[in-house]
């Protein structure tokens, strides 16, 4: 283990540009629905989203804690954003690990285009880990894969290519992932309606019921089960890894703002009712950044992995949802304006803590 | 059997009759509120269509009066958290919840009274109140805004935030120092009308995170010149004393009104957390064949453990407001009552939409709104900050901080 995690280049690189470039288009990128162009452009060139291998025309691939560093600083600058440009990175990120030689290859598109998306349609919601989403793939006659299930907030759906869907094998119990058309028979995609927050990336929902030839699995027939599982855990763990930068900035802007404002006679740091407040969100948030940083180093396939991955999110989404919340506490009625960023934090993080939410892995606590 | 513990059954099923209509009749509203970042526009309609008259809140002339044993608090107390159950964009229409009113009543002399609540009687009337400034809130000894006397005038030069209804009502309470040097205790009311020079609308409405059916406005006062009589409680000296006259001056005065009406406002927190959860229980309940067997029990588990919740913070309130209306003082069992209902409505509210996963953040749905809405209970009329400082000063004096 190291003692200089976020602080190296590539995590700086990303702070910096989580703080003014992100940050800065956090509300036009909400009330648009899309990501500012000149902000892809950035994010594109520094290559910070995009893990696609030098072969394919890509910029590299971080390793899976420099990737969860990049998380965390993107989403100090704004949660929104960085779901959405990390939720495009999610294909390229299964590929990389699973694909066939042919589908790496149309990985140069998303290496060359910084108009092309692309998606994994993954989260079912009902509490549901990997191993228990309910879409299935079953095969059926000619070579051909039938799949069917339902998939929450899939991101970028009715553009994305290539656009990935996962479940579970109904002849080994094994997950799998294929290569769709967005716009095949059987497969109906329906943009959901603004949300709470993180609006700068549309999500859809999507229903299938279709057809895929055995060559659209990804990794073929005979994939590694175990070497995708362990990306969408690493996906999943990125996820968790906004919830943390989220988390983060509301504590530093609240404690800053607690040095400034002054009330009975001091700065309301001062008193101890705001100082723990902010010191305990301080060790929640260290305590959930390691957890994520451990995980990202083991990144495994296994069952147990996977309930260690939902444990991690869950206590993420814990954290930010309550260091969020009291941010805007510590800024009191100013908390609750659009004049700081802070009632946006609390929004996002609310919103994003639902994404992958299980009912198993936290408990609702009274606050007194 | 009695239904409740706390109230009569007269006064349980008037609160049951409103929680029905509004859910009815306000809680289709409460999207276009929200959106319009104020109230409907056609409330007043919506308000008549309520069988019962809002007592204290929104009174039908063309309904008769219902009586109940209980005393003003807690029946207002069953009112607004039944009213809340809906939605809370009533809060902002309906006159008699401001604490405008509350001020003018409690600190007013009675020909202050005679002169002005007689406006406050129309269903048309608003009051807000100037008490937070851009560098002062939950510490009101440093309000900064000014009234110095020239003459038969009193001058007022600063700024409120915050104020609700602030940019249309028909008078503004404001606290205003009279001198600095005295701190807290130089600390005065005055009574703007509407259309005063010098008051300026600085600000109309505040884009909020939620509560946005109601109107949150900056107001400047500048060289805003007010006959002297328009201070609350002038000349008081000059009426008969009166055994039972319990006014007070200045921020004192100010600051017991907030405390009575802080059950009121864990009140409004409890009935949006209630409507939460209930809505997130029908809807689970719909797809709970989508859930596994254990996660479905955690599910009914959890339901149940908030539903206790909410009946601990209602038990809180209803103390307090029974200790008012006997009389008792209230103050740090209304800080009690507000430190715990808004903080882990909160909660529920939050809860609730998780349980349901992402589709409970959608604006299909008044889960996200109502979790936008529930954060500023836990900070307006005293945040919980300061009511654990004034629950700790009934136990350790004022060393508490």
């Amino acid at each position: 283990m190291t003692t200089t995690y976020g602080q190296g280049p590539v995590a700086q690189l990303a702070r910096q540009v989580g703080l003014e470039v992100l940050g800065p288009a956090a509300r036009i990128a909400e009330s648009q629905r899309a990501v500012p162009e000149e902000v892809w452009n950035v994010l594109f060139e520094t290559g910070l989203t995009m893990p696609i291998d030098e072969q394919y025309g890509g910029g590299g691939v971080p390793d899976s804690l420099e990737q969860m560093e990049i998380a965390e600083n993107l989403a100090y600058g704004d949660p929104g954003i960085a779901v959405a440009a990390l939720s495009n990175a999610a294909a390229p990120l299964l590929i990389g690990r699973v694909g066939d030689a042919s589908q790496r290859e149309a990985l140069s598109l998303l290496a060359r285009d910084v108009e092309a998306r692309s998606s994994v349609a993954l989260f079912e919601g009902y509490g549901r880990s990997p191993s228990e989403y309910e879409t299935s793939f079953t095969p059926i006659d000619n070579g051909l894969w039938r799949i069917v299930g339902q998939k929450l907030v899939v991101p970028f759906a009715s553009e994305a290519n290539p656009l990935l869907v996962v479940g579970i094998s109904k002849s080994d119990g094994t997950l799998k992932a294929a290569v769709l058309d967005a716009h095949a028979d059987g497969i109906e995609t329906k943009l959901n309606t603004r949300a709470l927050a993180l609006d700068a990336m549309p999500t859809f929902t999507m229903h299938l019921d279709a057809a895929v030839a055995s060559e659209n699995l990804l990794g073929g027939v005979e994939a590694d089960a175990d070497e995708l599982a362990s990306g969408i855990a690493h996906y999943r763990l990125l996820l968790a890894a906004v919830m943390v930068g989220t988390a983060q900035r509301a504590n530093d802007y609240a404690s800053q703002y607690a040095t400034e404002r002054v009330a009975f006679g001091r700065p309301i740091a001062a008193f101890q009712g705001i100082s723990f407040l902010l010191a305990e969100a301080q060790i929640r948030i260290e305590s959930a950044r390691l957890s994520i940083r451990e995980a990202a180093f083991w990144l495994k396939g296994s069952l147990a992995f996977q309930q260690e991955v939902t444990r991690i999110v869950n206590y993420a989404g814990v954290v930010a949802t309550q260091s969020t919340r009291d941010a805007v506490q510590v800024l009191g009625g100013h908390g609750f304006i659009a004049d700081h960023p802070v009632e946006l934090w609390y929004r996002s993080a609310a919103a994003l803590s639902t994404f992958d939410f299980d009912p198993l892995y936290s408990n609702f606590e009274p606050a007194l | 059997m009695k239904k409740s513990y706390y109230v009569s059954d007269a006064l349980h099923e008037y609160g049951e009759t409103v929680r029905e209509w509004s859910v009815a009749e306000v809680r289709p509203y409460a999207r276009q509120a929200d959106n319009l970042h104020a109230p409907p526009e056609n409330w007043r309609e919506i308000m008549d269509t309520c069988p019962v008259p809002l007592v204290d809140f929104y009174d039908n002339p063309a309904l008769p009066i219902p009586q109940f044993e209980e005393g003003p608090w807690v029946r207002k107390l069953v009112t607004v958290e039944n009213l809340l159950y809906g939605d809370c964009w009533p809060c902002a229409v309906v006159p008699q919840v401001s604490a405008g009113y509350l001020l003018l009543d409690r600190m007013g002399t009675q020909a202050q009274r005679d002169r002005w609540s007689g406006i406050l009687q129309s269903t048309e009337a608003k009051t807000a109140l100037g008490f937070t400034e851009p560098g002062c809130g939950s510490d009101t000894s440093m309000i900064a805004t000014a009234a110095s006397r020239h003459g038969d005038t009193w001058v007022l030069n600063g700024t409120k935030m915050f104020c609700s209804a602030g940019a249309f009502a028909d008078f503004v309470i404001v606290f205003a120092t009279i001198d600095k040097a005295l701190g807290a205790k130089g600390i005065r009311a005055f009574l703007v009308p509407k259309g005063t020079p010098g008051l300026i609308v600085a600000k109309a409405n505040e884009s909020k995170l939620g509560l946005r059916g109601a109107i949150t406005s900056e107001l400047v006062f500048q060289n805003c010149s007010l006959p002297l009589d328009h201070m609350l409680g002038w000349g008081i000296e000059d009426e008969p004393p009166s055994s039972n006259d319990n006014r007070i001056k200045g921020r004192a005065g100010g600051l017991s009104v907030l405390s009575n009406n802080r059950p009121m406002v864990s009140a409004m927190a409890v009935g949006i957390a209630q409507a939460a959860l209930d809505v997130a229980s029908a809807l689970l309940t719909e797809r709970h064949s989508e859930f596994s067997t254990q996660r479905w029990s955690a599910i009914v588990v959890e339901l149940e453990s908030m539903n206790a919740t909410l009946v601990r913070a209602r038990r809180l309130n209803f103390y307090a407001q029974l200790l008012a209306d006997k009389g008792v003082k209230n103050v740090t069992e209304s800080s009690m009552a507000k430190a715990y209902g808004p903080p882990t409505c909160e909660r529920v509210v939050r809860r609730s939409m998780q349980l349901i996963g992402p589709d409970g953040i959608s604006t299909e749905h008044l889960l996200e709104k109502w979790y936008r809405d529930i954060k500023v209970y836990d900070i307006f009329e005293g945040t919980g900050q300061i009511q654990r400082t004034l629950v700790a000063r009934a136990l350790v004096g004022e060393l508490a901080q």
